[in-house]
């Protein structure tokens, strides 16, 4: 536990001076907080004496309370501060991190576990810093103050009230563990029930349809019940801890009343002393109560703690090879030199011993069946995936030798899920270079078969899409994410099965446009469909990572082998009972 | 016949506008509402014993823990240590008490002190943790009833409620908005817990010395202005945290969920520039906020001390001029807390209390939002076994009550015929199919199943017949087994027969072996969205769960995107046995589906426009044909 945390003294050293003034100040602020039952004690003992003159006492407490306002809100104020700035730091960090990150890290984690750890992991860290500091802080300055005025009023009496006290703290300390541990089974209920109702609410036509709507209300029953059951047993031992703590500390006020009682009748003691005794007694037992909490900020802050390292600690997936390298103009010949390619923990290697020579110009489609290895292909071209050095060129060149902001510019790579951005219609299609004009951005809409979609769209290219916006169909986005592809009219453009859900009609056109567009310039398209291929100047079939069959619609047509079959099927449409049964025996 | 279906509408039910933005408006909070609060404990009623007897409760612990300093000050100070009897304080019987069990058992004033706070102690620690638990209880199941009634209020909403609400939104009723209620009724009970004891010790206070509890009163008037104005600055500031972190939040959410977009557009920097500037906007917010809270913090606790410099100065004098007694003052000052902490904790959950009141507005809106299918008054019982034929009489239907998208459509579909529909964006096809499974009210025109009238049966009654394939199939959480074999589907009590018929219902519509590929088969738990399954495997899975629940009639609306042409040919394959014997109707986008149908309605702006076999409609030269050329030019011009 303290290993983990330590590692985060690189981000804390910065404010170190922030924090050690603040934990001063508390313990400065402690002593003034002593004072102020001294002050009582002087003016009741003046009034046990008949001695009405308490002016300086009741002056002495108010200048005390009015330093100690000044002394505790710096105090707080500055170590606050400093868990503020750490989760910023910590947060920039993150962020500047994953974007380092690849399909490596991203086939490894979550984009829900990193927004946890965005949120919760350097919330529980702030937390520590700001709470647990002061709470920790606050509790050992109360007791090593609050004892030491203590023992100097009364050294017998002092001695007595300490022994309970360890027991307060270990039970304070047992029961809030007790409690940590129900509320995260109440917080998992809670997340169990939300589940329960977003998967109902989202899937509430199929459910409807089939009449499973009391089925539901019955399991939701029982998961609102276990809920409820959950909660119940965290306020039971939240209401039994806070039952049990002042019952414990009321051993001490029995002590005092009871033999320093004695004391005072004995002439020991005056009552002042006597009523001062509690007010300590409270001021050292109060920070007892959230002992278990400060411990627990201090285990969930190492977790998250190590949780945060676990992700700093992993290299940039793709390294940057060539950074700063000067500008130069790509052409646009491509070059696969036995390219071979295993996804990590995987058996089989997704590419194997691949040579293909792509002239600048050419036109390429990519066909295969699924996983046969056409989208790790194209992703080497980008260097999405980490392309292995001597086995892809461009311009003669290995990839690897251009800086990864060059090849980018110049390759680009339109992937096949269609991703937009909660943004402008515009700030999509912009999104390499929002400096863009207007004018361009239509051109491209138009290539793409998108200007009207967009002309119906409530604030046209100003429009905001996705969640909070606009919602647009598979088809649609396919469009705006083509039109992203093409305003940038790279030397060379990939496009990975990015006509799947737009209609025949529609890809048509812009296959048209396409050839219009890239005249002279290098495109790879990856498709399912003979229709989208046969315009292509060669055909590459894929075949579980190797290549298959290469050439031109008319020459593989000729070859007889899958493409040819493909082109069949998709034409007269096979007998599926055939297929079914030739891939149920295969199977 | 035409009056046994003429349902009995409520006029409300007819209002066509309906403010379906209520479920999007967000939070802002609203003022104290009392009918509201009045609704809420009807929920709370079937628990009203136990919440009298946690109030009976929590008056009898603020007594004691009222009583408690009362021993120490005015028994311990006044009559043990002071030697005064006469008191003239109320001291509630406590020096009675003492006398009383130090006669009894024979022990000093002094230890008889202590027992008797022990015994008020451990009389507290009970009643007060009996007090909070039976609320607590009380509480829990009153709201676990709400959000269940609220569940099953919104589970049975029609699909026309759906079409024009977020999911999200909704959802956060039964979540978020219901758990504002729990801090609603919990904050009360803080409420009731702070108050009681401060109203105890208002009366112990007054009886001893009327000035100086006057004098103290007036720090209220001041600690309450503070809270005030102090909670109004915060709640602005909480907003502007509130949304900083959400931006940085959903700027990284976005971030990550493209990152392969920033990567390849090389927009790392523009990017991180970009959340820099977030975070910088969240910790300006929050600093602000945090100071704002720490002088507050700090000016509480002052006033607590301050208050006993005031008890001093002012009981000071009449403790001198024996006109109270020195327990009486040290008394006020172990009163203080009780008498601040109230209005420091009321600042506290004054926002917690405006925000459940805007939850619980919102959370009986939508249980007041009464649109639904109008069931018949007496149903139908449908046969065991319906022979799916299916008769379309004059229909019209509208969503919005002048924009009519069906017209006139009359049409009758034999047992066991395949029907696939067709037709522009926009012509009515899945409106009509819709209309059969019952999802919106019609009246305009009939359907017959089998000749009984649709209205006539019950909507649950007839979707049990109906079998619906919608485009994106709905993965529900558990296993392919039991996404295959839905609860309900008439399950055995024996396991082993259900699996049987899972796999059966996979085999046949070719699942079974991509199944069986999974490391553990019909065991394996498919995620939320279902991202480990293909698009084509979920379509097949689609087909295995419907064929699972053997329905008469089966309604498909076919999936738009291009899928591998391999798996293509295992879904027709699939789709053949699946609509093999039984009366289907299927909104087709495929020329196979649609060549392999024994009929093909063409609809157009709602109307239908042509009805016959694949190569009539082709000769016939007519809408089809335009349709098909435009859509299947590129395979027909191949072959």
């Amino acid at each position: 536990m303290i290993g983990s945390l330590l590692r985060l003294r690189v981000f804390v050293a910065r404010y170190r001076g922030r924090l050690t003034g603040g934990i001063a100040a508390f313990a400065l602020a402690r002593v003034f907080e002593a004072l102020v039952p001294i002050m009582l004690m002087i003016g009741i003992d003046r009034l046990t004496e008949g001695n009405p003159d308490i002016l300086w006492p009741v002056l002495g407490i108010v200048a005390v309370v009015c330093a100690r306002f000044v002394t505790v809100s710096f105090a707080r104020m500055a170590v606050r501060r400093a868990g503020l700035l750490v989760a910023f730091d910590l947060r920039q960090r993150l962020y500047a991190h994953l974007q380092l990150m690849g399909p490596k890290f991203f086939g490894r984690y979550t984009i829900g576990d990193m927004m946890t750890r965005a949120v919760a992991d350097i919330g529980l860290i702030q937390r520590l810093i700001s709470h647990g500091t002061i709470l920790s802080v606050v509790l050992i300055f109360a007791s090593v103050v609050g004892f030491a005025f203590m023992l100097s009023l009364s050294w017998q009496l002092t001695l007595l009230i300490f022994p309970p006290l360890p027991f307060v703290f270990l039970y304070a300390w047992k029961a809030s563990r007790r409690m940590g541990l129900a509320s995260r089974a109440v917080q998992e209920r809670l997340s169990q029930l939300g589940g329960r109702v977003q998967e109902n609410l989202s899937g509430i036509r199929t459910i409807q349809a089939m009449a499973q709507e009391d089925n539901e209300i019955a399991r939701f029953a029982g998961v609102n019940q276990a809920y409820a059951d959950a909660f119940r047993r965290q306020a039971r031992i939240n209401s039994v801890m806070s039952a049990v703590l002042p019952t414990l500390a009321a051993v001490c006020s029995i002590t005092i009343l009871g033999y320093g009682g004695h004391l005072v009748l004995t002439g020991q003691l005056t009552v002042g002393e006597f009523t001062a005794f509690f007010l300590y007694v409270n001021m050292v037992v109060q920070p007892f109560r959230v002992a278990g909490f400060i411990v627990s900020l201090f285990q969930r802050a190492a977790v998250a703690s190590d949780r945060l390292f676990e992700v700093f600690d992993r290299a940039a997936e793709i390294e940057d090879t060539a950074p700063g390298e000067r500008r130069r103009r790509i052409r646009g010949d491509l070059s696969i030199r036995h390219l071979d390619f295993t996804y990590e923990g995987a058996s089989a290697p997704a590419l194997a011993d691949v040579c293909l020579d792509i002239r600048r110009g050419e036109s390429i489609t990519v066909m295969g069946r699924v996983g046969a290895g056409k989208t790790t292909l194209l992703k080497q071209l980008v260097r999405i995936l980490d392309t292995p050095s001597g086995t892809v060129f461009i311009d003669g060149r290995d990839v690897r030798g251009y800086s990864l902001a060059q090849l980018r510019a110049q390759v680009a790579m339109v992937p096949q899920d269609p991703f937009l951005f909660g943004e402008p219609v515009r700030d999509n299609l912009t999104y390499d270079n929002p400096s863009r004009t207007l004018d361009l951005v239509w051109q491209a809409a138009d290539a793409a078969d998108f200007r009207d979609t967009v002309e119906e769209m409530p604030e046209g290219m100003d429009t905001v899409v996705g969640e909070r916006g606009v919602t647009l169909s598979g088809g649609q986005k396919q469009r705006a994410t083509l039109a992203r592809g093409l305003i940038r009219h790279a030397p060379v453009l990939i496009l990975d099965d990015c006509f799947s859900s737009v209609d025949t009609e529609t890809e048509e056109h812009i296959l048209s446009e396409l050839r219009r567009l890239r005249r002279g310039q290098t495109t790879i398209l990856v498709s399912h469909r003979v229709s989208t291929a046969r315009h292509s100047d060669r055909i590459v079939i894929l075949e579980d990572g190797t290549i298959g069959e290469i050439g031109s619609h008319a020459e593989l047509l000729a070859a007889g082998g899958f493409y040819a079959e493909l082109e069949r099927i998709q034409r007269e449409g096979a007998d599926p009972a055939d297929y079914a049964a030739a891939a149920g025996s295969a199977g | 016949m035409a009056e046994a279906v003429s349902r009995s509408r409520d006029p409300g039910a007819s209002a066509p506008h309906r403010d379906y933005s209520m479920f999007d408006a967000e939070l802002t909070g609203a003022v104290m509402n009392l009918s509201l609060l009045r609704r809420l404990m009807r929920w709370m009623r079937p628990y009203r014993v136990t919440l009298a007897v946690s109030a009976l409760l929590v008056i009898i612990a603020s007594t004691l823990q009222i009583l408690l300093p009362v021993v120490i000050s005015l028994v311990g100070i006044d009559y043990i240590i002071g030697g005064r009897t006469d008191g003239g304080t109320p001291d509630m019987g406590m020096v009675d008490l003492t006398v009383a069990i130090s006669e009894g058992f024979g022990l000093p004033p002094l230890l008889a002190a202590c027992c008797l706070y022990v015994a008020l102690q451990l009389a507290w620690a009970v009643t007060v943790h009996a007090h909070r638990m039976t609320l607590i209880t009380s509480v829990i199941k009153g709201l676990r009833d709400l959000r269940l009634d609220l569940f099953r209020h919104l589970e049975t909403r029609p699909s026309s409620f759906y079409d024009r609400v977020a999911v999200g939104r909704v959802m956060t009723r039964v979540t978020n908005d219901i758990e504002a209620l729990y801090e609603l009724l919990r904050g009360l009970g803080t409420l009731i817990g702070e108050f009681a004891p401060f109203l105890v010790a208002l009366v112990i206070m007054f009886s001893v010395n009327v000035e100086l509890t006057c004098i103290l009163l007036l720090a209220l008037p001041v600690i309450a202005v503070v809270t005030f104005y102090f909670r109004r600055a915060t709640r602005l500031l909480f907003r502007m945290v509130r949304l900083s972190v959400s931006a940085l939040n959903q700027n990284l959410q976005e971030n990550l969920a493209g990152l392969q977009v920033v990567q390849l557009s090389r927009r790392e920097n523009y990017n991180y520039a970009r959340y820099t500037d977030i975070n910088q906007r969240n910790l300006a917010a929050e600093t602000k906020s945090m100071r704002l809270e720490t002088a507050y913090g700090a000016f509480t606790d002052s006033m607590a001390s301050i208050a006993i410099g005031a008890v001093l100065w002012f009981g000071g004098g009449d403790v001198v001029q024996e006109e109270m007694t020195l327990g009486g003052m040290v008394l006020f000052t172990q009163f203080i807390a009780m008498l601040f902490h109230p209005i420091v904790v009321l600042g506290e959950q004054l926002n917690v209390l405006f925000r459940a009141m805007a939850s619980g507005e919102r959370i009986f809106q939508a249980l007041d939002w009464d649109e639904k299918i109008h069931e018949p008054a007496s149903p139908v019982t449908l046969p065991a076994r319906l022979r799916g034929e299916v008769r379309f009489r004059y229909l019209d239907f509208g969503y919005e009550p002048d924009v009519p998208v069906l017209k006139d459509v009359s049409l009758t579909i034999a047992a066991g015929e395949k029907l696939a529909i067709v037709g522009p964006t926009g012509s009515g096809k899945s409106t009509l199919v819709k209309l059969l499974g019952r999802f919106y009210d019609f009246d305009d025109g009939r359907i017959f199943l089998d000749d009984i009238d649709l209205n006539r049966i019950h909507s649950r009654d007839l979707r049990r017949r109906i079998g619906v394939v919608l485009q994106d199939f709905h993965i529900f959480s558990g296993t392919i087994h039991d996404n295959i074999l839905t609860r309900g589907a008439s399950p055995s009590s024996d396991p082993a027969i259900d699996r049987e018929r899972v796999v059966a219902a996979a085999r046949t519509v070719n699942a079974h072996d991509f199944i069986a590929a999974l490391p553990k088969g019909y065991d394996t738990r498919l995620s939320e969205r279902g991202q480990n399954l293909s698009q084509g495997q979920r379509q097949l899975l689609a087909f295995a769960r419907v064929l699972a629940a053997d329905p008469e009639i089966l309604i498909l609306d076919e999936a738009t995107a291009s899928i591998d042409t391999e798996t293509e040919l295992l879904i027709q394959d699939a789709l053949r046995k699946l609509t093999a014997r039984r009366t289907s109707i299927i909104i087709a986008h495929r020329l196979q589906t649609i060549q392999e149908a024994d009929r093909v309605l063409v609809l157009d702006g709602g109307q239908v426009a042509e009805v016959g076999t694949h190569e009539e409609l082709l000769a016939a030269r007519g809408l089809y044909f335009t349709l098909h050329e435009l859509q299947f030019q590129e395979t027909d011009a191949a072959s």
